[in-house]
């Protein structure tokens, strides 16, 4: 692991395990409503916690919102070239039409983010806090990892498609 | 009076008494304004250049102002902000270990604040290694206080 | 286990979360929520809890659950509504509707001493205190508002039944009198270090804590209160408004407390285990972790299983899956061989046997479905 990655997911850790502490809370403005505070426009302000921020560059960030019945985590994947936005986009969007099998993805990320998940405390009654936290962190670990090698494999794939299609035109 | 289902019919009730951001945030007698802080950001600024970032950190996370608008904090925050990032590395731990538990909560806010910031976000490496640092001796405990702590930096 | 002989029994009741439990006076009882129902159990030594009863009135999650002395049981519910169940001398229950109007959800319960009166806390930003009243054959409530801001999470009453400790969502814990008129009197607050007249409603004293109050409780013969929060922290408050705090040795919030004598406070959250603190001539300190999860891997007391979870007791092929589940955990910081009774918070403890004011066994329920009994 490289060196910078390692406190970011640190941080990112400690701060989700922090942050999953909540509670079953029904509304408090709309009758036996049990809603996630943090998804709402919230008339009361007590609900919502500080939001975390957690940044290892301008491109690589987590944001962390929280409240007394979920917390979001919004994170934003390196995105360096026109491609890697191409294939960012190209992953979280595969990964979002299929968000019923992950539980916590949101169907989409806030604006800014590349992908948002969305966690309540029926996930945090029915799952381990700290497994939940070590999917986050591993989807993170994984998502760059992945994304740079659909990167090398574009870019082999494109050299392959230009000799072949170059090559009509040598005598 | 089609949308009669979205009226808010709390907000005639005068015992509702919703809590509002600003109801959150306790009162002070006094408010700092600028030129009250300027001593202190200079002090931190000779501080940071003369290299005793120790001494820096202890004055930074000792009387933090909670007490004055946003602007004056942001003035704070960035003077802050450069102490932080002109630490070596291996002194990082033993500055940490040097603060109490109210200083190393105060540490939190400035590098959660610190890395929402652009200025910040350039040297998150840095920041991100206070922060390690910081839940090595302290654990989640200045975490905990930070996410239900309402005087912000 | 070998060091730490705390855990009595752990009975995993339910997948559901158990956000409160209780026992009847004699122990012979145990209510537990589960989602929108109440399960009544019976108590054997040593074996399972035996299911005896379900109380099936609410269409909302049950919140609270509390037995009075008398045996009645007090349920209420994010449907906005309680219900008293009168035991039956066939061992039914009959439900009574209590007159709350709130048009929130109820949050907490707790029956006064006496069993003539109980406290609710509501999402509605009001604290109904009902009593029985006899013209009408029903439960009817009287309203404390002012000064409430938010969501009320834990009310608790004093021994004398007057003075009502209440926290909640806006950050304070405040102590209020819940004094009614007929069913009181004035000789049980004579003389009580909080006040001199105690009207209904009235608010005695206030605390700020600036963090959610999870969990409120009097310890009567010392004049105090104590109280835990979201920020991890656990506070006690005397009658002089002295506030003494302590933090969470691992920092995690605190969801619940007990007092286990005067000087001992025991109290569990979201680290999964109870953590007791006691008074040393210099304040409170933290004294001793029960049933911490560790990495050493030790036998573990056999999980009384409701039969349902049979799958999750492997049995076969040990050896092969912690292997494969061990190379899947590489380099995780979470992995604990040994871990607590608890595998989620715990929601709540209640005094399991005690004996001069002195409690010996604690029973915790928690969001994983068990109620578990520990040694003090």
């Amino acid at each position: 692991m490289s060196q910078s990655l390692r406190p970011y997911l640190t941080a990112v850790r400690y701060s989700l395990e922090a942050a999953l502490t909540l509670s079953n809370f029904s509304s408090q403005e709309v009758e036996r409503h049990n809603r996630p505070e943090v998804e709402v426009s919230n008339s009361s302000a007590e609900l919502l916690l500080q939001p975390m921020h957690i940044s290892r560059n301008e491109n690589e960030q987590v944001l962390i919102e929280t409240s007394v019945n979920s917390i979001r985590v919004n994170i934003m994947v390196k995105q360096s070239d026109e491609i890697e936005q191409i294939l960012v986009h190209k992953f979280t969007r595969f990964l979002e039409q299929r968000a019923e099998a992950f539980y916590i993805l949101r169907r989409t990320p806030i604006k800014g983010y590349s992908i948002s998940f969305l966690i309540t405390n029926k996930h945090t009654e029915s799952m381990k806090t700290d497994k939940l936290v070590d999917f986050i962190i591993e989807f993170m670990e994984e998502v760059d990892k992945e994304i740079s090698e659909m990167k090398l494999f574009l870019n082999a794939r494109a050299r392959f498609v230009a000799e072949a299609y170059l090559g009509e035109f040598v005598y | 009076m089609s949308d009669w289902r979205r009226i808010d019919i709390d907000a005639y009730d005068p015992e509702s008494g919703r809590l509002n951001r600003e109801d959150l945030i306790p009162s002070y007698p006094n408010q700092i304004t600028l030129q009250d802080l300027q001593p202190t950001i200079s002090q931190l600024r000779s501080f940071a250049n003369s290299g005793d970032i120790n001494s820096a950190i202890q004055l930074a996370t000792s009387d933090v102002p909670y007490n004055t608008d946003e602007q004056t904090k942001l003035q704070y925050v960035y003077a802050v902000l450069e102490v932080l990032v002109q630490v070596r590395q291996a002194d990082v731990i033993n500055i940490i270990k040097g603060l109490n538990s109210q200083q190393q909560d105060s540490l939190a806010k400035f590098l959660y604040k610190g890395m929402s910031m652009p200025e910040g976000q350039k040297n998150g490496g840095i920041l991100l290694s206070w922060f390690e640092k910081l839940t090595q001796v302290a654990g989640v405990t200045p975490i905990v206080h930070y996410l239900s702590d309402r005087r912000t930096v | 286990m070998s060091a730490d002989r705390s855990v009595q029994s752990i009975f995993k009741l339910t997948k559901a979360p158990i956000y409160s439990h209780c026992f009847s006076a004699d122990k012979s009882i145990l209510a537990i929520t589960h989602e929108n129902e109440c399960l009544i159990y019976r108590m054997n030594d040593s074996s399972q809890p035996q299911l005896v009863g379900t109380l099936k009135n609410h269409d909302k999650t049950v919140t609270a659950v509390d037995i009075s002395v008398h045996g009645r049981i007090i349920t209420c519910s994010q449907d906005r509504n309680a219900y008293v169940w009168e035991p039956l001398s066939d061992g039914t229950y009959k439900p009574t509707l209590v007159l709350l109007r709130i048009n929130r959800a109820a949050t907490a319960v707790q029956w006064a001493p006496n069993g003539y009166k109980f406290a609710v806390g509501s999402s509605a930003r009001i604290i109904a205190v009902c009593y029985y009243e006899h013209e009408n054959n029903w439960w009817v409530s009287k309203h404390i508002k002012k000064p409430i801001k938010s969501t009320i999470n834990c009310v608790s009453w004093h021994s004398n039944g007057v003075l009502l400790a209440a926290g909640g969502t806006d950050g304070y814990m405040r102590v209020f009198s819940g004094f009614i008129k007929g069913l009181d009197t004035k000789e049980s607050v004579a003389n009580s270090p909080w006040g001199d007249k105690f009207p209904f409603g009235s608010l005695v004293r206030e605390a700020y804590q600036g963090a959610y109050i999870h969990d409120v409780q009097w310890r009567s013969n010392v004049e105090q209160v104590a109280y835990v929060a979201h920020d991890g922290t656990l506070n006690i408050l005397d009658a002089n408004n002295n506030v003494s705090s302590i933090n969470a040795p691992d920092g995690l919030p605190f969801k619940t407390l007990l007092w286990i004598n005067d000087n001992e406070i025991l109290c569990g959250g979201y680290s999964r285990h109870p953590v007791l603190f006691s008074r040393a001539s210099n304040g409170w300190k933290f004294a001793k972790d029960l049933d911490k999860g560790s990495g050493s891997a030790e036998q573990e007391p056999a999980v009384t299983s409701n039969g349902e979870d049979e799958e999750e007791n492997q049995t076969f092929g040990i050896s092969a899956l912690r292997k494969f589940k061990e190379l899947d955990l590489k380099g995780k910081v979470s992995t604990n061989t040994k871990e607590s009774a608890h595998d989620n918070a715990i929601a709540g403890f209640v005094p399991f046997v005690e004996s001069n004011g002195h409690v010996q066994q604690v029973s915790s329920c928690g969001l994983d479905g068990k109620v578990v009994t520990y040694n003090i």
